[in-house]
């Protein structure tokens, strides 16, 4: 029997959900365009090249490796991409995902990235071309609510505060809006005007991010609600302690 | 709005925490109702700063254009917003007042608040307001900014007294 990959323990919606973001088997809300994306991550104008920082690998001749043989490069590696960045912040009030999940995500389900993870806010590093892929997969799928996750190059700090009254994550930079019902954001990740408003969809409603958040909370799904999750929490701290006891 | 009241051991404090920051429009409807209010000595809006430019960053120096950073007018006092309201805390004279001001946040505070009594702003000058304003201090604007920031652009007096 072929092996299947178990990502998380647990019984509730939000271990199932964890175990989806792990596994990158997601849903897809919405769509965005290439150009949208470029737009608001602000690295580069829409539409122009990728800047390089070496010539493309196959023009460059790699010394003789037996593991440049076996990895297949990426394709921003391949192309000489730069290596650039995407930031996400996901608000504490039921956000589809958390840092940790999306690190999960990407760190799984992607090559040739570099995830970091804090505690309001996560960063990908990755070259160019592959960064927007991770990006590009994580706003479209059910990764991200419009208005309670979004990206924030710098000023992160709204994931902690209370919701504003219209249900927009706090933003003290002003990126995103709700507009005739639907978030635009009107300023690229790191708070730079751009010329088009860029329209994210509707944002989800209360129910729909309570179904939908890998966050445990005791007015949602209690942490201690899941005891196969309790169960494999105390196993993890029992051995990591008892393995790192070390009496000389 | 009454006089200052130079005796300030005998107010009661409380803080109203709203379970939602406030848009412009519902914070003016509650501070001007709260302005009608008789027995408020002093109130200390609080919340996220609002900048004008981006402070840090690649953007730094870009203009912000919040979309909370609005003028707001209670009674006949304009005011420019330079948070968003998230805590809106009270000096008042007695219970009475409690209860009415109780009574505006049920009317203009539908998302639900948190509403207790204790201190939240400070009675006795510390070391740095003392070191900032002297032995003669005005006690009315004790604890209303930052002692080390400008007094003039961060506190209003809606009925100063003659």
């Amino acid at each position: 029997m072929a092996y299947e990959a178990q990502y998380y323990p647990g019984a509730t919606s939000v271990a199932e959900n964890r175990r989806k973001h792990m596994s990158g088997k997601v849903e897809k809300l919405r769509e965005v365009s290439d150009d949208d994306l470029t737009l608001v991550l602000g690295h580069r104008a829409p539409g122009s090249d990728y800047p390089s920082t070496h010539p493309p690998l196959a023009e460059m001749g790699e010394p003789e490796c037996s593991i440049r043989e076996m990895v297949e490069p990426t394709p921003g590696a391949k192309a000489g991409d730069r290596v650039r960045y995407v930031q996400f912040v996901d608000s504490m009030y039921n956000a589809p995902s958390t840092p940790y999940f999306r690190t999960y995500a990407a760190a799984i389900n992607f090559r040739g990235v570099d995830p970091g993870t804090l505690s309001g806010r996560q960063v990908v590093e990755a070259r160019e071309r592959d960064m927007e892929e991770v990006a590009k997969f994580q706003l479209e799928t059910e990764m991200s609510c419009p208005a309670l996750a979004s990206l924030r190059g710098a000023t992160v700090h709204g994931h902690s505060l209370r919701l504003p009254e219209d249900g927009i994550m706090f933003d003290m930079l002003d990126r995103c809006r709700l507009e005739n019902g639907v978030v635009i954001m009107h300023k690229d990740q790191v708070g730079r005007a751009i010329d088009k408003k860029v329209d994210f969809g509707k944002p989800m409603s209360e129910e729909e991010a309570a179904k939908r958040t890998t966050i445990y909370r005791v007015d949602n799904v209690a942490f201690r609600d899941d005891a196969e999750v309790i169960e494999w929490v105390h196993t993890i701290f029992e051995k990591r302690t008892a393995y790192g006891f070390k009496p000389e | 709005m009454v006089e200052p009241v130079t005796n300030l051991e005998d107010l009661i404090q409380i803080e109203i925490c709203p379970a939602r920051f406030l848009s412009p429009e519902t914070a003016e409807r509650l501070l001007n109702e709260l302005s009608n209010i008789e027995g408020i000595t002093r109130a200390f809006v609080h919340g996220p700063r609002l900048p004008k430019t981006v402070p840090y960053g690649p953007a730094t120096g870009h203009d912000v254009d919040h979309k909370f950073s609005k003028n707001i007018k209670i009674g006949e006092t304009e005011m420019d917003l330079a948070v968003i309201v998230g805590r809106i805390r009270l000096e008042i004279l007695n219970e009475e007042v409690r209860e009415n001001i109780r009574e505006v946040c049920e009317r203009t505070l539908p998302m639900g608040y948190e509403f207790r009594e204790g201190l939240f702003i400070q009675k006795r000058q510390t070391v740095s307001d003392f070191a900032k304003r002297g032995p003669n201090a005005d006690l009315t604007t004790l604890g209303l900014a930052d002692p080390k920031g400008k007094v003039g652009n961060r506190v209003c007096m809606l009925n100063p007294a003659e």
